[in-house]
């Protein structure tokens, strides 16, 4: 099973990952801030990442601009999920195997992105 | 009296090729011609590029130094110098006191009879005249003008050489003044990355010296931003090659000597030297507050639309949740539905206040709120505050209480202004404190009464303080809230004429915020 991490402070956000997830074929995790995730992705290889941006404390972008600094997690598929628009990510592009999910999205487009995301890996 | 030319043109020659400084040479001109011809005033006279006007230096024997009107210009017409310049001859005045030119009439006063002109030519153009003048009548004749006219033509190349050479300089002056004093960094680069020029104000900005960019090649790159420099780099070398003919505004960052990134604008240009480009030249400003501030803008964009858009967003979710909870078969309706109605509310509640923070503020700040005046009891107001937020206090496990003078006066204010004022901020306390104490304080002062509302909570750093009552500001921009109430709180105070502040040890030390309204006298 691919296993997901899911960034997100915002608990009824994590109510909407939770009930869109459930019984699909994701074994999933969900952290209330970047710091927890960073721990997180240190203990464990995980097939995909979703950030949420504007977290309290390190927010979502710079704990992606964080990851792709070190070479064990260069390669970490990322998920930017946001209300802000593509253009306030856009400059994230470049640290490359990152897309963008914007809020609000419903179950088809979240899993539509995983499965790119897990597509592009191969 | 005549002396030996040759000695004459020796001697203005040495003189003249020994200084540059234009006073030195007009001196000694008059020295030396003096020996040959005799005058009692002698000027030089040379005209402008459009030869409408001119500009004299008069020396005269009676001075003991030479007197210089320098960079006076003269209309030409009606001058002795007109007609010279026309026929480019010389021309004899044999009385002033004929009033031949307008020119007689004014040295005829200062008592200069007769006159000679003779022009001064250089490269087949006139450039201006050397004009003689004596007190004795009938003085000038042929044999001056024979005399002078062979020493003329070096003479008019001697001021022709000092007066272009003073000109460079004066260019040269202004460029380097301009250079030495400008805050932005002025630079010459040649194609293999040497400076041939870099203003001092280089060292203000970086904190490197301008002989550290002259003594490195390259030295200018090396301070750019890593993640800068390649982009740099490109734009300048499209530039080298001849693939683009100026840089405009290129922005990109450099670390200077303080270890600071700073943000700086490029302009340059080519050089070049025939149809080879050689090099860039251009300029660099320091836009780093700009920078800064455009950065605060962005930000406050981004913490405000993300704060309008959040709770809209999850209402769509919670929507989209509903709907796939209804689909026959799924088992977890109920579950869902009370989920679903808390998720909707709480949003509503969040877009509810944002609109109505925004439309207070709007109307504040509009100046077109009236207040509605009436006497008010600050103890029975606060007593109100606290019953109706205790138990929301009570939720974070936070005491609420409040210590008022029992002998604080009755002030006139607007009730509600008030009302929502002491609510904002007990409000406020109570979300940025847990398991803690909430208290209102009062004490009266001489015209007025100071109200504080501690907390314990997690107080507030400098950076903070300062920024509190900014519309939208927030500290953490994911909490929840618009941001806007402080900034509501600070315009009623403004309007009762108070004052509004805060004051925190810091971080995770508690807050107090303090507000003071005048206490009312007999004739307000
Ligand atoms: N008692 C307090 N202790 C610590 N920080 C505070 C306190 N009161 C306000 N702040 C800081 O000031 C910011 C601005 O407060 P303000 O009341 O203007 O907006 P808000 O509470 O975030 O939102 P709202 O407009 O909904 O009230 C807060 O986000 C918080 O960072
Ligand atoms: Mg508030």
């Amino acid at each position: 099973m691919k296993e997901l991490l899911i960034v997100e402070d915002d608990l009824e956000m994590q109510e909407f990952y939770k009930d869109m997830l459930q019984g699909e074929q994701f074994l999933v995790t969900l952290v209330p801030n970047a710091e927890e995730g960073l721990k997180k992705i240190k203990e464990k290889k995980y097939d995909i990442v979703i950030l949420d941006i504007l977290m309290e404390g390190i927010t979502g972008d710079r704990l992606f601009a964080l990851l792709r600094k070190e070479s064990r997690y260069k390669e970490v598929p990322v998920i930017m999920a946001s209300v802000l628009d593509e253009k306030t990510y856009r400059c994230f592009q470049a640290l490359g195997n990152v897309s963008f999910l914007e809020k609000p999205f419903n179950k088809e487009r979240l899993l539509n992105e995983i499965t790119k995301r897990l597509e592009s890996q191969k | 009296m005549f002396i030996n030319k040759k000695e004459i043109i020796l001697s203005i020659n040495r003189i003249i090729f020994s200084s540059l400084d234009i006073r030195k040479v007009y001196q000694t001109m008059s020295n030396e011609l003096l020996k040959v011809i005799d005058f009692d005033r002698l000027s030089v006279t040379l005209i402008t590029e459009n030869n409408n006007l001119y500009e004299t230096f008069v020396l005269s024997k009676d001075y003991e130094y030479t007197n210089l009107k320098e960079g006076v210009l003269y209309p030409m017409e009606g001058s002795l110098m007109k007609r010279v310049v026309q026929f480019c001859e010389p021309v004899i005045v044999d009385d002033t006191s004929k009033g031949r030119f307008l020119t007689d009439t004014v040295l005829f006063k200062e008592g200069i009879h007769s006159r000679l002109g003779i022009p001064l030519e250089y490269k087949e153009r006139v450039i201006g005249s050397v004009n003689f003048g004596s007190k004795r009548k009938d003085y000038y004749s042929k044999k001056h003008i024979n005399f002078f006219l062979q020493i003329a033509p070096q003479l008019a190349m001697a001021i022709e050489n000092t007066r272009l050479f003073n000109k460079i300089k004066e260019a040269e002056e202004k460029y380097r003044t301009v250079i030495e004093t400008s805050p932005d960094i002025i630079f010459e680069c040649m194609k293999d990355g040497k400076f041939s020029l870099m203003s001092p104000s280089v060292e203000k900005i970086t904190g490197y010296s301008a002989d550290q960019f002259y003594n490195n090649q390259g030295y200018g790159l090396s301070l750019c931003y890593k993640e800068d420099q390649e982009r740099v780099q490109n734009e300048i070398l499209k530039i080298l090659n001849g693939q683009n003919s100026s840089l405009m505004d290129l922005e990109f960052r450099v670390v200077n000597k303080q270890g600071i990134v700073l943000w700086l604008s490029l302009e340059a240009l080519p050089i070049k030297e025939g149809n080879r480009i050689i090099g860039i030249e251009g300029f660099c400003r320091n836009i780093t507050e700009r920078k800064k501030l455009d950065e605060l803008k962005d930000n406050l964009i981004r913490d405000v639309t993300h704060e309008l858009k959040t709770p809209v967003a999850k209402m769509e979710m919670a929507i989209d949740m509903f709907e796939r909870s209804t689909v026959p078969g799924n088992e977890h309706v109920f579950g869902k539905s009370s989920q679903i109605h808390e998720i909707l509310r709480n949003n509503v509640n969040r877009l509810k206040n944002i609109i109505k923070n925004i439309l207070d503020i709007s109307k504040l700040e509009s100046g077109t709120e009236l207040l509605k005046i009436s006497d008010i009891s600050l103890v029975e107001l606060v007593d109100q505050v606290i019953s109706e937020l205790k138990d929301t206090a009570g939720r974070k496990k936070n005491v609420l209480i409040q210590q008022l003078p029992l002998n604080i006066p009755i002030i006139k204010a607007d009730r509600d202004k008030i009302h929502h004022l002491i609510t904002h901020l007990v409000d406020n306390a109570i979300k940025f404190t847990e398991h803690g104490k909430i208290s209102i304080l009062g004490r009266i002062l001489p015209n007025e009464v100071e109200l504080t509302v501690e907390d314990t909570g997690r107080g507030l750093d400098k950076k903070t303080r300062e920024r509190v009552f900014e519309k939208f500001y927030k500290e953490t921009p994911s909490t929840f809230g618009s941001g806007i109430g402080l900034a509501i709180c600070k315009n009623i105070v403004q309007i009762h004429k108070g004052r509004i502040w805060v004051e925190s040890e810091g971080k995770g030390r508690g807050a107090q915020f303090k507000f003071t309204l005048p206490i009312s006298t007999n004739n307000n």
